[in-house]
C-alpha cells in the first residue's frame, strides 16, 4: 500500500501528465488511506493544476491541455469527495465564488476553466452555468451568500451584461456585500473600471491572484 | 469652439470642446478606420497630431498601448483622444491605400436559362416593364434592349458588384470596393453592436448605401449604361451584412439564441438606391442567424444538392460557415473562427494588400521561399500568408505539437531557421522576414481560429454520419480561400488527412449564385424551399463540441 506523500505525488503527477487512469487511481488510494480532501487537494491535484497553470503562463501549453486538465481534476474531485458532507465541504474554504457566463452568452469553456482553477486553489465555486441572466446572478449571489461574482463575457455584445450585474446590486443596495470579477476575451482592464467591477483578469491563473487579492481587502 | 484641420483631406471642423477625434471626423464624414469602434484595443485609428500645443488635446487611458517611438512623434488614438483647443490632424487618406487590396470577383457557377424576374414588353410607342406578372411601369420609346441587374456580393469587408444585361445574361463589368463599414467596426459582432443603437444603424446603413449609389454611378458610367435602366438588384451577404444593407436592426443576432429579424427570399423597394424607380431588390433566402444568402447563393451556384456522392462547401474566413451535402441531403453550421485570417489580432497581422506576406515555403536545405503581394519589402501577413507560415513551422518542427515555438537548443529543425528565432521583450518570437515575425499568442489565435474550422467539419461529418474517407470532394468558397493552398489547410490540421487532393477551390460563388437568382426567377422559389431542408447544426447546444474543438486545437 502507497503512502501519503506517494499518494499526493501521484495525484500531482496525473494532472501534469494529464493521465486519467493514475488520477483516478490515486484519488481511490486517498479515499482508502483517508487522506484530508483539502490535502488532497491541495498538495496533490491543485499542486498539478499550478504546474499546468504555470505552463500555460509560460507558453508551453494551451487550451486543450488546460481543458483536460480540469476534466481530470473534476473526475478527482468526485471521488475523493464523494462521501462528503456539505459543511465538510466547506470547511476551511479560502473563499466562496459565483460564476457563470453571462446573460445571451453560451462560450463557457473558459469560464470553466476557471472555475476549476479557483476550486484547485481552494475556494468554494458555484457554478450556475451559462446565458445566466443578471437578475439570477444576483439572486443566487444572496441565497448562497458568496464573497464574490465572477462573469465571463466572450462577445462586444453580451459584455454590457457584466455592467447590468452591478447596477443590480447598486439598485438592491447590496453592491457591497460582493466583490465583483469580470474576464473573457473582449474585456479589458478598462472596461472593469468603466463599469465599477472590482477586478480583472485575463486568464486562469490571474483569476486565482484577483480572487485571493479580494478576499484579502 | 475649438477647430479641427484634417490636413490630409483638406477639411476644417468645429467642434464642441471634449469630442474625441473619431466623432469628430465621422461627423464630418471623414473616415478614420476604427475596427474596435472606438473600444480602444484595435489601436488602428493612430492620428497624427501635427504641433498641438499643450492643452489643446486630452489622451485618455486605453488598453492599446501606443509604442513609445510613435508616442514621441505625436501619434495618438482618434477614439481616445478629446479635442480641447485648435489643433492639426494627419489622418491616412483611407480612400488612397484600399486601392491595392486585393479582392476576388469571379466564381464557379452552372447553366441555366436566361429567365429573369423582371421582363420588358412594347407596344404603341411605349415599354412596359413588369416586376413578375406585376406592371410596375412604364418607358417611352422601345427600351427593351436596355435591361440590365446588379448582382452585389455584400462582404463583411469587401464589395463586389457586377453589372449585368439581362438579355443575354452577359456580365458587361464588375467592381469591387471596400466595404466601408468594416472601417467604422471590423467584425460582424462589432457591428451589430454598433447597429443596435439607431444613430449607429444609421452611420452603417448610410455609409454602404453610398458606397452602393458610388458604385453605381462609377460602373454605368465605364460601360455607358443609363442608371435608370437598371431593374434589379440582388444582395448576396452573410445575414448581418444583409440587416445591415437593408437598415434593419440587427439587434437579435448578437443574443443568444441569435435570431434573425428578416428571411429573406423576398424583393423589397429600391427606393435609396439610384436605380430604375420601378427597380426593386431581392434578398436571397436567410439559413440561419450566422448562415446566410451568401451561402445560400453558393449552395444555388455549387449546385450541392444535385451532387452525387459528398461534398463539403466552406466559406473559411470570420464565421467559417459551411455546407456538407450527402446525395441530396444538406447540413450547415457557422463555427465562429474568428478574424485571424483577416490578419486581426495577429502581432504583424494585416489585410491582402501591398507588402503583404502570402507564400511562405521552407525548403528542404531549410532556406525560406516566400511572395509578397505587389512584389515590395513585406510589411506585414495576410491570412493566407499566416495559414502558410504556421503549416509549414509545425512542418519543420518550428512550432511543436501543444502550439509552443520550440526553442532552437531544444528543437530538431534546419539550422538556418534557428537564426531566425530571437526574442522580443524576453518572449520568444520567429522572424519570417526583417521586419516581420511571429508571436507565440499568434500561434494561439490561429490554434483558436483552425480548431473552430475543424471542430465544425468534424461536427457536420457526425451529424450526417459521414466518415472523413467518405468525402469526395472539398469546395472552398470566399476570397480568402482562392489565395490558399491545398498543403498549408491541411498540413496545420484545419481539414483532415483524408482530404487531401480532394480540395478544389471555387472562388467567389456568393457572387456567381447571385447572378443566378437576378437571371432565372426559377432558381428563387426553388432554393426558397430548398433552404428549408437545410439540417441547422447547432454547435452551442452540443455537448460533445468542446471534446472536437479541443482535439483539433493541436497540431
Ligand atoms: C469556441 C467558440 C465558440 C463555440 C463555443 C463553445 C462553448 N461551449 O464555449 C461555439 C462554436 C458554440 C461558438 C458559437 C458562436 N460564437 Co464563438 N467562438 C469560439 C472561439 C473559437 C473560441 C472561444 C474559446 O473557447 N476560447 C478559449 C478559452 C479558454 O478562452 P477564453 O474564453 O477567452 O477564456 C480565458 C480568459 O478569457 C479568462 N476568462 C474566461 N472566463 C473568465 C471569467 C472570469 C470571471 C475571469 C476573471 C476570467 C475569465 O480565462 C480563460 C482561460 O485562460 C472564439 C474565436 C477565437 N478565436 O477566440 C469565437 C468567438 C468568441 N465567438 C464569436 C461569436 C460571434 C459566436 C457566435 C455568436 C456567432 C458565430 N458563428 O460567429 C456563435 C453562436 C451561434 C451558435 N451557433 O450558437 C465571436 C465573438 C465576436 C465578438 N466581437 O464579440 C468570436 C470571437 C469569433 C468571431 N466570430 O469573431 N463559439
Ligand atoms: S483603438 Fe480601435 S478605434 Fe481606436
Amino acid at each position: 500500500m502507497s503512502t501519503k506523500e506517494e499518494v499526493l505525488a501521484k495525484l500531482k503527477k496525473s494532472i501534469e501528465e494529464l493521465d486519467e487512469d493514475m488520477a483516478t487511481e490515486g484519488a481511490k488510494e486517498a479515499v482508502e488511506l483517508g487522506i484530508d480532501p483539502i490535502t488532497a487537494i491541495s498538495d496533490g491535484l491543485g499542486a498539478g493544476m499550478q504546474t499546468q497553470s504555470d505552463l500555460f503562463d509560460e507558453g508551453e501549453v494551451f487550451v486543450p491541455q488546460l481543458v483536460v486538465a480540469a476534466d481530470i481534476f473534476e473526475q478527482a474531485i468526485g471521488i475523493i469527495t464523494a462521501d462528503l458532507s456539505e459543511e465538510a465541504k466547506n470547511a476551511s474554504s479560502l473563499g466562496k465564488v459565483l460564476i457563470c457566463t453571462v446573460d445571451s452568452d453560451i462560450h463557457d469553456i473558459g469560464k470553466n476553466i476557471v472555475k476549476t482553477m479557483l476550486a484547485a486553489s481552494g475556494f468554494e465555486v458555484f457554478d450556475l452555468g451559462r446565458d445566466v441572466s443578471s437578475a439570477e446572478v444576483v439572486e443566487k449571489a444572496k441565497e448562497y451568500d458568496v464573497d464574490i461574482i465572477a462573469g465571463a463575457a466572450l462577445m462586444t455584445t453580451t459584455m454590457p451584461a457584466q455592467r447590468e450585474i452591478i447596477e443590480l446590486l447598486k439598485e438592491d443596495g447590496i453592491r457591497d456585500q460582493f466583490k465583483c470579477m469580470f474576464g473573457g476575451a473582449p474585456v479589458s482592464p478598462e472596461w472593469i473600471k468603466e463599469i465599477g467591477a472590482d477586478a480583472y483578469a485575463e486568464n486562469a491563473a490571474e483569476a486565482v491572484e484577483q480572487a485571493k487579492k479580494l478576499m484579502a481587502m | 469652439m475649438p477647430q479641427i484641420f484634417f490636413k490630409e483631406q483638406g477639411q476644417h471642423v468645429e467642434v464642441a470642446a471634449g469630442t474625441t477625434i473619431l466623432q469628430a471626423a465621422r461627423n464630418a464624414g471623414i473616415i478614420v478606420e476604427s475596427p474596435c469602434d472606438g473600444v480602444g484595443t484595435c489601436g488602428k485609428c493612430k492620428v497624427l497630431l501635427e504641433d498641438a500645443p499643450a492643452g489643446s488635446y486630452k489622451v485618455e487611458e486605453a488598453h492599446y498601448q501606443m509604442p513609445p517611438e510613435l508616442a514621441e512623434q505625436g501619434y495618438v488614438l482618434a477614439c481616445h483622444t478629446k479635442v480641447l483647443g485648435d489643433i492639426t490632424v494627419v489622418a491616412e487618406n483611407t480612400a488612397k491605400q484600399n486601392k491595392s487590396l486585393k479582392i476576388l470577383s469571379e466564381g464557379e457557377s452552372f447553366s441555366y436559362e436566361i429567365d429573369p424576374y423582371f421582363h420588358k414588353e412594347y407596344a404603341d410607342g411605349k415599354t412596359k416593364v413588369y416586376a413578375g406578372d406585376k406592371l410596375v411601369g412604364e418607358e417611352d420609346g422601345d427600351t427593351r434592349d436596355k435591361f440590365y441587374g446588379l448582382a452585389i456580393d455584400i462582404g463583411t469587408t469587401t464589395l463586389v458588384t457586377a453589372l449585368i444585361d439581362m438579355n443575354t445574361g452577359e456580365e458587361l463589368g464588375s467592381m469591387s470596393a471596400l466595404n466601408p463599414q468594416s472601417l467604422h467596426a471590423q467584425d460582424v459582432i462589432t457591428r451589430i453592436h454598433m447597429a443596435s443603437k439607431p444613430e449607429g444603424l444609421a452611420l452603417l446603413y448610410g455609409a454602404i448605401r453610398d458606397e452602393f449609389n458610388n458604385t453605381i454611378h462609377a460602373l454605368c458610367k465605364k460601360l455607358n449604361v443609363d442608371s435608370k435602366n437598371i431593374y434589379e438588384v440582388i444582395y448576396s451577404g452573410n445575414t448581418t451584412m444583409i440587416h445591415l444593407a437593408t437598415n434593419v436592426n440587427p439587434h437579435s443576432l448578437g443574443q443568444f439564441p441569435y435570431t434573425a429579424a428578416i428571411k429573406g427570399g423576398n424583393t423589397i423597394p429600391a427606393d435609396d438606391l439610384d436605380i430604375s424607380p420601378f427597380g426593386d431588390i431581392y434578398l436571397p433566402p436567410i439559413i440561419s442567424a450566422y448562415v446566410g444568402p451568401d451561402i445560400t447563393s453558393g449552395v444555388l451556384a455549387a449546385q450541392l444538392e444535385k451532387k452525387k456522392g459528398t461534398t463539403l462547401f466552406i466559406d473559411i474566413g470570420t464565421n467559417g460557415e459551411m455546407i456538407l451535402a450527402q446525395d441530396g441531403r444538406l447540413a450547415g453550421t457557422s463555427t465562429a473562427a474568428g478574424p485571424a485570417f483577416e490578419g486581426m489580432n495577429i502581432t504583424c497581422g494585416m489585410r491582402a494588400g501591398d507588402g503583404a506576406l502570402e507564400l511562405y515555403q521552407i525548403q528542404d536545405d531549410g532556406s525560406v521561399k516566400t511572395h509578397t503581394i505587389g512584389d515590395t519589402a513585406a510589411k506585414g501577413i495576410c491570412g493566407s500568408g499566416l495559414l502558410d507560415i504556421i503549416g509549414e513551422l509545425v512542418r519543420v518542427g518550428v512550432i511543436g505539437k501543444t502550439g509552443r515555438l520550440v526553442k532552437p537548443a531544444r528543437g530538431k529543425y534546419p539550422e538556418p531557421l534557428k537564426a531566425n528565432m530571437k526574442e522580443k521583450d524576453g518572449k520568444p518570437v520567429f522572424y519570417v522576414a526583417d521586419d516581420v515575425y511571429i508571436t507565440q499568442s499568434d500561434v494561439r489565435q490561429v490554434q483558436l481560429a483552425k480548431g473552430a474550422i475543424r471542430a465544425g467539419v468534424d461536427m457536420l461529418m457526425m451529424a450526417l454520419d459521414v466518415d472523413e474517407q467518405d468525402v469526395d470532394c472539398v469546395e472552398i468558397a470566399g476570397s480568402f480561400g482562392y489565395h490558399l493552398r491545398e498543403s498549408s489547410l491541411i498540413d496545420q490540421g484545419m481539414l483532415p488527412e483524408a482530404f487531401r487532393g480532394k480540395v478544389r477551390f471555387v472562388g467567389n460563388t456568393s457572387k456567381s449564385g447571385a447572378k443566378a437568382f437576378l437571371l432565372n426567377k426559377g432558381t428563387r422559389t426553388y432554393m426558397e424551399n430548398l433552404v428549408k431542408d437545410i439540417k441547422d447544426v447547432e454547435l452551442s447546444q452540443d455537448p460533445k463540441f468542446q471534446d472536437v474543438f479541443v482535439k483539433a486545437m493541436g497540431f
